[in-house]
C-alpha cells in the first residue's frame, strides 16, 4: 500500500509540543519588573481635592526627593458639599502650615546629600482654595529653604 | 508484563493555563497601579528674605504689574486682562527687554488657586513661545527637539524673571 513507508519512518511520530512550562516564569519576571519600576503611591489623600488644568506642565522627575502637599477640603469622598474646612496634609498626615519647616527638615535629614539638593515639593491643591493659605504654606517652605515647588496640574493639549 | 503496562510515562501537569494566571496578575497590576507620572509646573521660589535687605530699584518702564483681585480679576498694568492678553504683554515686553524685564505677580488671599495657576501658565507660556522662536531660527527646530544644553542656553537667553509680592495677611491693602 505504500512502499515508501520506510523512508519517512520519522513521520509516525506527532509533532512535540511545545514546551510552554518557562513561560509562566516568563511572564512573572515582566510582572515583578512592573511591580518594582511603578512608583506605589503610599500616602493615602485624606482631603479632597481637584488640581488644575495647565497647557505648560512639564514632568517631575526624581520621586525620591519629592514632597507631597495636598491643600484641599477636609472630609471624605461621600460629603461632595462645598462644607468643611481647609486642610493641609504634608506626605501622609494633615498638619498644621506652621508645623511645615520642622516637618521638612526631618524629612531632609532622611535623604541623601545628593537629594537633599534635588529635594522638590509638589503642591497639589485643589481649585478652588484660596491663595491666602497656598501662600502661608509656601512663606513656611520658604522658611525652611525648600524652594523648589511644582504646582502640579493636569496636562490639556493645546 | 509489568514493564508494558508502565512504559507510558505519567502524564505531565497541565500548566498551560499558568501563563494565563499570570497574565492576568500582570495586568491586575498594570491597572491598578498609578503609573500617573507626576506633572505640573516647576517654580523656583527665593530664599527668605533677609533683615536688611534693602529692595533694589528698578526702572518702571521695565516692571510689569501683574495682579489678581478677590474676585479672580486679572489685571496688567491697571488694565483688566484676559490670560490670553497676558500671554501676549508678556511676550512683547521680554521680547523687548530680555534680561531685564520684571514681571512682578501679586494675588489677594482671596483669589482661588485655579486663577492663580492659570495665570502662571499664561505667563510661562509665553516665555515659551519666546524660546520656541529662538529655537527655530538658531537651531532649526522645535524647543521640544533640542537637547538638553540648547534647552539650558534658550533658558538663559529668555529668563523668567518674575519676583512675587508676599500676600499680606488680611488683605487689608
Amino acid at each position: 500500500m505504500r512502499p515508501m513507508k520506510s523512508m519517512f519512518h520519522q513521520s509516525r511520530k506527532s509533532v512535540p509540543s511545545l514546551n510552554v512550562a518557562s513561560m509562566p516564569d516568563l511572564i512573572f519576571t515582566v510582572l515583578f519588573f512592573f511591580m518594582i519600576v511603578t512608583h506605589m503611591r503610599s500616602d493615602e489623600v485624606k482631603v479632597r481635592l481637584q488640581v488644575p488644568q495647565g497647557v505648560e506642565v512639564q514632568k517631575l522627575a526624581n520621586k525620591q526627593a519629592v514632597v507631597n502637599i495636598y491643600i484641599g477640603r477636609e472630609g471624605g469622598k461621600e460629603s461632595r458639599s462645598e462644607a468643611g474646612r481647609w486642610a493641609v496634609q504634608l506626605n501622609g498626615d494633615i498638619v498644621n502650615p506652621k508645623d511645615i519647616p520642622a516637618l521638612i527638615e526631618q524629612i531632609r535629614g532622611g535623604l541623601s546629600a545628593e537629594n537633599q539638593s534635588r529635594l522638590t515639593v509638589s503642591l497639589r491643591v485643589d481649585r478652588k482654595a484660596p491663595m491666602g493659605l497656598v501662600s502661608e504654606v509656601k512663606r513656611n517652605l520658604q522658611q525652611a529653604y525648600a524652594l523648589k515647588i511644582n504646582y502640579s496640574a493636569t496636562e490639556i493639549k493645546k | 508484563m509489568f514493564r508494558k503496562r508502565y512504559r507510558q510515562q505519567i502524564p505531565e501537569l497541565n500548566t498551560t493555563s499558568t501563563a494565563d494566571i499570570s497574565f492576568m496578575l500582570l495586568i491586575f497590576f498594570l491597572v491598578t497601579s498609578s503609573m500617573d507620572t507626576e506633572k505640573g509646573l516647576l517654580r523656583q521660589m527665593a530664599p527668605p528674605p533677609l533683615e536688611q535687605e534693602q529692595p533694589k530699584d528698578i526702572n518702571r518702564d521695565n516692571v510689569m504689574q501683574v495682579k489678581l483681585d478677590a474676585n479672580n480679576q486679572l489685571t496688567c498694568d491697571g488694565k483688566t486682562v484676559t490670560y490670553q492678553q497676558l500671554t501676549a504683554e508678556v511676550h512683547s515686553l521680554a521680547f523687548v527687554n530680555r534680561t531685564g524685564h520684571v514681571i512682578s505677580i501679586q494675588a489677594d488671599p482671596a483669589t482661588t488657586y485655579e486663577a492663580y495657576f492659570q495665570m502662571q501658565d499664561a505667563i510661562v507660556s509665553a516665555y515659551q513661545e519666546l524660546r520656541e522662536e529662538y529655537a527655530k531660527k538658531h537651531y532649526g527646530h522645535s524647543y521640544a527637539a533640542c537637547t538638553n544644553d540648547e534647552k539650558t542656553a534658550l533658558n538663559e537667553y529668555y529668563p523668567q524673571r518674575i519676583s512675587e509680592s508676599p500676600i499680606k495677611e488680611g488683605g487689608a491693602q
